[in-house]
């Protein structure tokens, strides 16, 4: 192998695919305002329409109202709400009128004072994410109206309320620093990195493979005095170099993106809103040992998809035919990313660790969390190395073989 | 300048070239004439060492181009009918690129081109990017990387194809005096005008075999025909292959 024919060839691929606008795009830019965005751009707009919403006061229909206690209508106004009577509160919330209504039945506050037992009804329209916070307002309203009643009632009895609750429970979240605060989307950061590589790499691997083909330039370029080792190992460098950038661009985005959109947005939000925003990601930390375990892990990726593209474009006669192929390999990432979301039910003892692709993704969200293990990180990164071996011998044999250099 | 002896190459059950034989001397211009599918361009990815042979031999420029494919590669230069080139390279660019890839450094690269812009005119190609050619700038671009090495063979398969007619007759006529007295051509096509006008000798390719090979007047003369079209398909006929070829039908 002679490394200045391998640099050559890669130098040339890198120059190609930087003179394409759309590679810039694609590969530097999309990336690094994409994951900001998501992780922390909706949660933090998500969790400030929260917080919107449950301040804001909302006019509730009330059937019924003169059934109403006292004592049950300054509850629920207590939740940023405002009683307005109707005929029918069911028609009144199906018809959009208001968010969520209340039945009051004949005699409540009579049956109730009586000691009896009364009923209400709360009409929302379940599928409503705005009707549910608001009907979420009536069902506090009338609990706490009833936790009242039942200790008056226990209180006229002689009996202490407390007796009710002879078991007090309370969790407490064992959770480190880290993986609190990584929250529950925190599975999307190896899902991204993974899915750039993929994207950055491709164009570049279609151009230096079918691409080639397609132009007739293969074929000139073979004719020449370099070898195939040396052609395949310069494109495949050029092809991961592209989504390796990717990928990093996405790590920027997110550790800068994330830290401008913490310090100016998180703070102003506050209460229930900025606790959602910090469960979604918000208010993850991501330290100089997390930013090199998830960029180590994003070479193997890159290394892994790059040698991957190479033998599957090569394949094809056509841009447009490796296109149609490269399009399912996006399951071979998407796949792996939905068992991360659900690795506490899968496990994640050491054979999570030998499968390939799924390896980097544990160990990429191990990283954000700051649960990574040194064993676990050998593994995986000694498995990516065998894989990407074992391609780039696979993508070396293709470039060999003369009915997939000269398929037409 | 070129040996080769018993040449064969299949795919699958499919004989695409069938025990070929033919020698090039220096300084001559050989033809290899035949209709699609002859096995033209089959055998010059065999002489250019991009397929294996199943069988025979070949020699160019003394090197075997089984045994020593890269010294074969260093000897030969290549034009096809594609006209591919880097759509966002420059010619310039690309005549380095390769030129780096022949072993040659940026000042010799640098000189080749500044001659090969006397013969080819390359003015226009060298600081402009492939994709913005027009097809005669493009056939420039790939007849002067092709030569950038100064090979000793030169292949040009359908080279003209597709070319307007200012743009072919440059190739013909760089074609025409490149072999001199030390170098050789190959020029593989089916158009007849093209053989008359340039070969020195042509071997007849029909359905992988060597139906002929001589002068194009010896080729004439053996046919008794007044035109090599008509020589053409006079030899064919007496090979029996084109009847052979009926029967399969």
């Amino acid at each position: 192998m002679r490394w200045s024919f391998v640099r050559r060839i890669a130098a040339k691929e890198i120059l190609s695919t930087l003179r394409d606008h759309r590679a810039i795009v694609s590969n530097l830019i999309i990336p690094l305002l994409l994951l900001p965005v998501i992780m922390l751009g909706l949660p933090l707009l998500l969790g400030g329409l929260f917080q919107r919403e449950a301040t804001t006061v909302t006019e509730l229909a009330v059937q019924g109202v003169e059934h109403l206690p006292a004592e049950l209508t300054a509850a629920i106004e207590a939740q940023a709400a405002v009683l307005v009577a109707v005929d029918d509160a069911e028609a009144a919330v199906r018809g959009d009128a208001y968010p969520a209504g209340l039945i009051v039945s004949p005699g409540f506050a009579e049956s109730v004072a009586a000691g009896g037992r009364a009923e209400v009804v709360i009409v929302v329209k379940e599928a409503n994410l705005r009707a549910e916070l608001n009907a979420g307002k009536l069902r506090s309203a009338v609990d706490a109206y009833r936790r009242g009643v039942v200790a008056e009632r226990l209180v006229g009895a002689g009996i202490d309320p407390a007796v009710l609750e002879p078991v007090a429970v309370s969790t407490l979240d064992a959770s480190t620093e880290a993986e609190r605060s990584s929250g529950q989307l925190a599975w999307l950061i190896p899902f991204f990195i993974a899915i750039w590589t993929l994207t950055g790499g491709q164009m570049t691997a279609i151009d230096a493979t079918a691409g080639e083909k397609e132009r007739g330039t293969l074929e000139v370029l073979l004719v020449a005095p370099v070898r195939r080792g040396e052609v395949v190992v310069g494109k495949f460098l050029a092809v991961v170099t592209f989504g390796l950038s990717a990928a990093l661009m996405a790590i920027v985005g997110f550790v800068l993106g994330g830290t401008v959109l913490r310090r100016l947005f998180l703070p102003l939000i506050g209460g229930q809103g900025g606790e959602m925003a910090a469960m979604m990601g918000g208010s993850l930390t991501i330290t100089p040992t997390t930013i090199a375990l998830l960029v180590v892990s994003s070479v193997l990726m890159a290394a892994v998809v790059a040698a991957l593209l190479m033998s599957v474009t090569l394949f094809a006669r056509s841009f447009k035919e490796a296109q149609t192929y490269v399009a399912p390999m996006s399951f071979l990432l998407i796949v792996p990313a939905i068992a991360l979301q659900f690795k506490d039910l899968i496990g994640t003892g050491s054979f999570a660790y030998w499968i390939p692709v799924y390896n980097v993704m544990i160990l990429m969200d191990d990283a954000v969390k700051g649960t990574a293990r040194l064993a676990p990180i050998l593994t995986t990164w000694g498995v990516m190395a065998a894989l990407i071996a074992a391609l780039l011998a696979f993508a070396y044999l293709n470039f060999k073989r003369e009915d997939v250099l000269f398929r037409t | 300048m070129i040996h080769v002896q018993g040449l064969t190459k299949r795919f699958d059950e499919l004989v695409a070239v069938d025990d070929v034989s033919f020698d090039v001397a220096a300084g001559q211009v050989f033809g290899l004439l035949g209709p699609n599918g002859a096995g033209k361009t089959t055998t010059l990815r065999v002489l250019a060492t991009l397929l294996r042979a199943d069988g025979g031999r070949a020699t160019i420029a003394g090197h075997d181009v089984q045994r020593e494919p890269e010294a074969v590669r260093r000897a030969i230069g290549v034009v096809n009918g594609g006209m591919g080139l880097y759509d966002r390279l420059t010619g310039r660019e690309i005549l380095h690129y390769f030129g780096d890839l022949y072993g040659m450094g940026r000042v010799a690269i640098e000189r080749r081109i500044e001659a090969l812009d006397g013969l080819l005119d390359l003015a226009g190609t060298l600081d402009k990017r492939a994709g913005a050619f027009s097809t005669g700038m493009k056939q420039k671009i790939v007849v002067a990387r092709a030569v950038l090495h100064d090979p000793q063979v030169l292949f040009f398969d359908e080279a003209t194809s597709g070319l307007d007619v200012m743009a072919r007759r440059a190739v013909l006529d760089f074609s025409r005096h490149y072999p001199g007295e030390a170098r050789a051509v190959v020029w593989s096509t089916h158009v007849m005008s093209e053989v008359e006008e340039l070969c020195d000798r042509v071997a007849v390719l029909y359905r992988g075999r060597v139906v002929a090979d001589d002068t194009v007047a010896g080729l004439k003369e053996a046919a008794d025909a007044p035109s090599l079209e008509q020589a053409f398909f006079t030899l064919v006929r007496r090979s029996g292959l084109a009847e052979e070829q009926e029967v399969a039908a």
